[in-house]
């Protein structure tokens, strides 16, 4: 069984910080992988650039050090998050992505930004209670596109 | 699938990235010839082997690199960031 969320609420902020920069340094994390911090998690998604996910997100991105190469921006009503939960959700989404979803290339906590449906989304594998969960973050302007393919997807599951 | 390897994001379907064509270095536009800049513009080498190109991460890390390709066997290696050499920093990652 496959669950499928759109979550319109959740907080987001996106943090642009060179190397070197105190964000940069605050924020931390490999690029590729997340971590839960209280009520925010964090996603380096690129090698310059951090998600802030969750009710705690405004609070983090305003507390941030943007001296030198930094910047923050509220993605909150640009980006929407959908949240696909259950045991077949890799398997849902490897249906219309050509990444690798197996637990050895991207383990709980991996991110990565691969088009899903022809449809650019960044991806965070953040499991809910033990079961296999991915965060998907895309334009707002594609939600109903992309919630009626992953619908469709998920349908034989 | 062309499995083009972004040096940060790893082994990437070619459709997530975005080709930007041959790789050339452009004329200064002060100094250059109205014949150099047209060369600059318009004209490819288009060899039957390996050519230098520029890509695009457009669905990962957003970083543009550059990429050896073979044109006639598709082989493609030493992938690397603008500024730097190829193989300089990355191996073959055919």
């Amino acid at each position: 069984m496959v669950e499928i969320t759109q979550l319109d609420s959740m907080p987001k902020a996106s943090v642009r910080a060179a190397d070197g920069t105190a964000a940069a340094a605050a924020l931390g994390l490999d690029f590729g992988s997340s971590e839960q911090r209280d009520d925010t998690l964090v996603v380096r998604i690129r090698p310059d650039e951090w998600y802030l996910l969750g009710d705690g997100a405004p609070a983090m991105a305003a507390g941030l050090d943007l001296s030198g190469f930094a910047s923050t921006v509220d993605t909150s009503h640009s980006r929407t998050a959908v949240r696909i939960t259950g045991d077949r959700a890799a398997d849902t989404l490897a249906k219309l992505g050509s990444a690798d979803f197996s637990d050895h290339m991207t383990p709980n906590g991996a991110s990565m930004g691969i088009g899903i449906a022809g449809v650019t989304c960044d991806i965070v594998r953040d499991d809910q209670h033990g079961v296999r969960s991915y965060l998907l973050l895309l334009d707002g302007s594609f939600v109903t596109y992309f919630l009626g393919v992953l619908h469709d997807a998920a349908s034989e599951f | 699938m062309l499995l083009v390897p972004c040096p940060h994001c790893g082994p990437m379907n070619a459709g997530d990235l975005t080709y930007n064509g041959e790789s050339h270095r452009r004329p200064d536009p002060k100094t250059c010839t109205p014949e150099e800049w047209r060369t600059y513009l318009y004209l490819r080498e288009n060899p039957s082997g390996w050519l230098l190109e520029n890509w695009y991460c457009s669905s990962g890390c957003r970083k543009h690199f550059k990429i050896e390709r073979h044109t006639f066997t598709g082989e493609l290696r030493a992938p690397v960031l603008p500024g730097r050499k190829p193989g300089a920093t990355q191996g073959d990652m055919k």
